[in-house]
């Protein structure tokens, strides 16, 4: 087991190291790469922690589709006025500040609450697929309501997109 | 990796010689299209340099390592070296997930006063057992290294095609991932291994509760999902970017699409990764729909006892088996990947709205109906008894 | 577990030898001499005009979006695939076929409008 919570912690230095390197790169090209990063790494951090099926739904949503997509956006647009409006001014200090403080919740919230998790204990599942299995049978039966929202959701989602893309004048129309 | 040094120092050694096998097959590949497409258009193709022309990948080589290594003055320099290497990683990843033959069984021997336990080696780089969730997954990722190249070379048409390329691979990979929906909903399981074994046998299936065997033809998931593997392997060609989908390289619009600026070696690395991601694609044609490395009607079993029956023993009797459906699994392979040759010069390049429509309007829309009236024939067969 | 130090080893190594590589080639090949029109963006020999940006169809930006959405709707009947014989089995095979048929009707709903809706025509 020396060598899981090794695996461990290199993983887990590399994703807060990635995720420190998209914050920090004043570039937003490279800060989506470093996100495309981030988000590989988390995906081996899931697999480690044997939830293959998430780890691969990781690489295929977030990795594979939404920092893509990310990516696609900030390569096509020359960022070169929105990065100097965005380096500083009150308006942008006041967001830094607020959203520094709402990590620090977060984080605070974090062990607080799973400091709770531990005690109650953590189910081991080794087959790989099994957990699959109980990942199906979870959403087919205690959660089939929030599935089927999700379908409708996503409908929403994709209605609320096309027509948006409609609206004629913007920038980049 | 393993329990001991032996099992370590085999799977690492293992690991590497697939990639590398993945990467000398290149040449090759290279080697079988230029003579593939000249016997098409009926020309000679590379023929003067040694047997067949066949040095001549030995001279390509040398000619790419001994070219000027040049970058545009414009271009962003750590991303245009980072790009092609990018482009490598998918499709090395992909192929090691893949098994290529029978697992090979070691037994206990002796070496340096020490016994070293039975082992059992798998022959591929690593066994995952959600396999096609994890093959799609880091196929995915093969829209960065284009659109690191594209953006990186500062260059109207690099990034043109980048975006192009990223476009038409995101829409296929919909069709992709939902043409495969249909054969886990057959066998029930996201591991290669587990799919090829099932594939083993003459064809028998559950027809309205009564077991219907025909003899003369073998297991395959093509006979149970042609509509799949048709949908799958039109949407390969797309996500490798070959013809008829080869948009992003449209020499008439877009000069060579992401890798217009590169030369030399880094345009071989997006060879490599090209192919790469061509053989991904036919090994898995293979592992789904043609039985994998199993050679109709011949049960490795029997080759394994036939070959120990001969005098070998039980250890080399495991590695010859292994190596012969190796070679089984390769000629399946080689058989795709002629095919991917042979449309790329016989079918014209689609226009780009027609590509879109294919993909999302077609595709997708059989993809779907593939989907429903699998799970319907399933839950009726399976349920009828 | 081990397969993924296996994958992390795999793929350390793949970006090693990409950049040996490239690294042998640089020692090996003759020295690029500079000169402004070789080491220029290549625009068919003329002159280069453009800056490497310019406006960008929304359609490419739609196409993304509607992608992702379809994307997660796919990933979700995944595990829906891997366990239905499980599901008729057990006897809940008609349940769970209803409950993915009204999903993907839904998807269908939001395919055949998008269709309509002309969003994914491209000329």
């Amino acid at each position: 087991m020396l060598t899981s919570g090794l695996l461990f912690y290199i993983l887990a230095a590399a994703i807060v190291l990635f995720a420190i390197a998209v914050v920090m790169s004043s570039n937003p090209i490279y800060s989506a790469l470093y996100l495309a990063l981030t988000m590989v790494t988390l995906a081996f951090m899931f697999f480690m922690l044997n939830a293959p099926f998430i780890a691969g739904v990781q690489l295929i949503v977030y990795a594979g589709a939404v920092v893509v997509l990310f990516t696609m956006v900030m390569m096509l647009f020359d960022l070169k006025k929105e990065q100097e409006a965005f380096a500083r001014g009150k308006f942008t200090g006041f967001i830094k500040i607020a959203s520094a403080g709402w990590l620090c919740g977060l984080i605070a919230g974090a062990v607080y609450m799973s400091s709770e998790m531990i005690v109650s204990g953590s189910k081991a599942v080794s087959e790989n697929t099994a957990t699959t299995k109980n990942l199906a049978i979870e959403l087919f039966t205690n959660y089939i309501l929030a599935f089927e929202a999700l379908g409708i959701l996503l409908l929403l989602i994709a209605v609320g997109a096309v027509s948006i893309s409609r609206i004629k004048g913007g920038t980049h129309a | 990796m393993g329990s001991d040094a032996f099992e370590i120092a085999i799977n690492l050694v293992k690991m590497i010689v697939i990639f590398l096998l993945m990467v000398q097959l290149v040449p090759l590949l290279v080697w079988i299209e230029r003579r593939g497409s000249a016997f098409i258009q009926n020309r000679f193709g590379p023929n003067r340099v040694g047997p067949l022309g066949l040095t001549q990948l030995l001279a390509d080589a040398v000619k790419f390592i001994f070219k000027e290594e040049f970058i545009p003055s414009r271009s962003r320099k750590f991303l245009f070296y980072a790009a092609p290497v990018m482009s490598l990683i998918p499709g090395a990843l992909a192929f090691g997930s893949i098994p290529l033959s029978l697992p090979i069984n070691v037994e206990a021997f002796e070496m340096f006063g020490q016994t070293w336990g039975p082992y059992r080696f798998a022959f591929q780089s690593f066994e995952i057992g959600v396999g096609i969730v994890f093959v799609l997954g880091i196929s995915s990722l093969g829209a960065y290294g284009m659109l690191t190249a594209g953006w990186a070379s500062v260059n109207k048409y690099s990034i043109f095609g980048a975006l192009r390329a990223s476009a038409q691979m995101i829409s296929y990979e919909l069709a992709l991932g939902l043409s495969l929906v249909g054969i886990i909903l057959i066998y029930g399981t996201f591991d290669f291994s587990v799919m090829i074994s099932e594939q083993t046998g003459p064809l028998s299936f559950m027809w309205f509760g009564s077991e219907v065997v025909i003899p003369f033809l073998p297991n395959w998931g093509i006979f149970y999902q042609p509509l799949g593997a048709l949908l799958l392997f039109i949407t390969m060609f797309a996500e490798t970017n070959r013809a008829p989908f080869d948009l992003p390289e449209a020499e008439a619009e877009l000069v060579a699409g992401y890798h217009t600026e590169y030369g030399g070696l880094k345009m071989n690395m997006f060879y490599i990764g090209e192919y790469g991601h061509m053989m991904v694609a036919s090994a898995l044609m293979t592992t789904f729909y043609f039985g994998g490395y199993h050679l109709p009607f011949v049960d490795p079993d029997t080759v394994n006892t036939a070959l120990m029956y001969n005098g070998y023993s039980a250890t080399m009797a495991s590695v010859l088996t292994a190596l012969t459906f190796h070679l089984v699994f390769f000629a399946k392979l080689f058989l795709f990947l002629w095919i991917f040759i042979w449309v790329r010069w016989t079918l014209p390049r689609f226009r780009y709205d027609q590509l879109m429509d294919l993909g999302w309007k077609k595709l997708l829309p059989w993809a779907l109906a593939n989907t429903m009236v699998t799970a319907v024939v399933v839950f009726l067969m399976r349920s009828w008894s | 577990m081990t397969s993924l130090v296996a994958i992390l080893i795999l793929a350390l190594f793949v970006v090693a030898f990409g950049a040996g590589l490239l690294f042998l080639v640089s020692l090996v090949g003759p020295k690029p001499k500079y000169s402004s029109l070789k080491d220029s963006t290549y625009e068919c020999g003329l002159p280069v005009q453009e800056t490497g940006h310019s406006k960008i169809p929304v359609k490419f930006y739609l196409t993304a979006i509607l992608f992702i959405l379809f994307d997660i709707e796919i990933i979700f009947m995944y595990p829906w695939a891997v366990s239905f014989t499980e599901f008729i089995e057990q006897g809940m095979g008609l349940h769970v076929l209803l409950s993915m048929g009204f999903f993907l009707f839904v998807f269908i709903f939001g395919l055949v409008w998008e269709i309509k809706s002309r969003a994914l025509e491209w000329n």
